[in-house]
């Protein structure tokens, strides 16, 4: 009876657990930040939002670096707010399909060809890694201008 | 299914040094039921596989018959062959396959019968089993910032083929009915390689991805009691 009572739970644990399905994994581009002079990474106050989306991905966080998603469409444009300064960068790209497993569904990789970009408070980007992958790593640095005493 | 893996290398350890300790005594005495136990065709039906969906993961169902025979005493030629149907369906994905499949085999009985009515083996066999099928996904989803990407990919045919090794037992429960269980290991000898998606599910393999799977069978059985030896000495 012992042993049915074990056999009836853990029938029911395994009923239980299988049906967990995860999500598919999401690749991001990573852009950190660096002081344009010292080469040195910064940590300015962000704001982002998708040019073509109404809704922000970062909101005046302090941060070092900054995930962006990339859409399924060759270019995607963003608005970045550096310090309050804005500026405006777009990255081209290649897309690919990737199959993550049956359970979860299918992503997309990226391959960057180049990005563009205003230069109110950035002074240059560079592609570190130029595949965007679900294995988040900085893809690009962003070189930005030091405050001018006027701005402070 | 880890118990199922244990317990079955544990079955399988158990057999190795059964005959190890065969060898060492070197004196294997003859068996003395070099006879025909069981006339006639067997047939069976695997009670669990319209309840694979119960330890596997997303929808599996299927049905399977067998049918062997003692063709040589206590060699046992089998021919199985079923159909295997899976269904994922979740938020970001649904996947169907099936398919049907064979498996060719035999085999081999190492109880000793106690008297000409005991019919009871427990057996090594091997298989090769082979599946024709087909999966499609009718529709996948990618959730993104941007928005909601969906997609479908259409309807595609594979080959697949593996090997089968197991332990197992079928007694005599009434006159002429079986039941028995097998534990066997399945190795992936090849499937037909597709571009996107890949080939996820074979029916009776389970998952394509991996090189070994293990799997448990019970089946019910009738024994046809037809002499097909008494037949053919009749007409010579």
């Amino acid at each position: 009876m012992k042993r049915l009572f074990y056999l009836i739970l853990l029938l029911t644990i395994v009923t239980a657990c299988k049906e967990v399905f995860e999500a598919p994994p999401q690749a991001l581009l990573q852009a950190s930040f660096y002081h344009s002079t010292t080469k040195r990474t910064m940590s300015p106050i962000v704001t982002v939002m998708g040019i073509g989306s109404d809704s922000l991905l970062y909101n005046e966080e302090i941060a070092s670096s900054v995930l962006l998603p990339l859409a399924k469409t060759d270019t995607s444009h963003f608005m970045i707010w550096i310090d309050s300064k804005s500026d405006s960068i777009s990255f081209i790209y290649t897309t690919t399909q990737k199959y993550a497993s049956m359970e979860s569904g299918f992503y997309y990789e990226y391959k960057l060809r180049s990005v563009g970009f205003s230069q109110n408070r950035i002074d240059s980007v560079e592609i570190k890694d130029s595949l965007v992958t679900t294995k988040w790593n900085e893809n690009i640095k962003i070189y930005i201008h030091p405050l001018s005493v006027s701005n402070n | 299914m880890r118990i199922l893996r244990f317990t079955f290398i544990l079955c399988l350890l158990a057999t190795i040094s059964y005959g190890q300790a065969e060898q060492e005594k070197k004196l294997k005495p003859k068996r003395t039921d070099n006879y025909i136990h069981m006339r006639g065709f067997r047939a069976g039906f695997d009670v669990t596989r319209p309840f694979q969906d119960l330890w596997t993961k997303g929808n599996r169902y299927g049905t399977e018959v067998s049918v062997d025979m003692e063709l040589w005493p206590n060699w046992f030629p089998v021919f199985e062959t079923g159909y295997d149907a899976m269904r994922i369906k979740t938020n970001y994905i649904d996947y169907k396959s099936n398919g049907n499949y064979s498996r060719v085999g035999f085999d081999y009985n190492f109880l000793q019968a106690e008297n000409k009515e005991d019919k009871d083996i427990f057996f090594v066999g091997f298989r090769y089993s082979f599946a024709l099928s087909r999966q499609q996904v009718d529709y996948y989803l990618i959730d993104s910032y941007w928005g909601l990407e969906n997609g479908r990919f259409g309807n595609q045919n594979y080959f697949a083929h593996w090997g089968e090794f197991m332990i197992g037992i079928k007694g005599e429960i009434l006159h002429n009915f079986y039941m028995g269980w097998t534990i066997r290991g399945k190795v992936n000898f090849n499937h037909k390689e597709l571009e996107l998606p890949p080939v996820y599910f074979i029916p009776g393999y389970g998952k394509a991805e991996k090189g070994f799977n293990l799997d448990f069978t019970y089946s019910v059985y009738y024994n046809l009691p037809w002499d097909f030896r008494k037949s053919v000495k009749a007409k010579e």
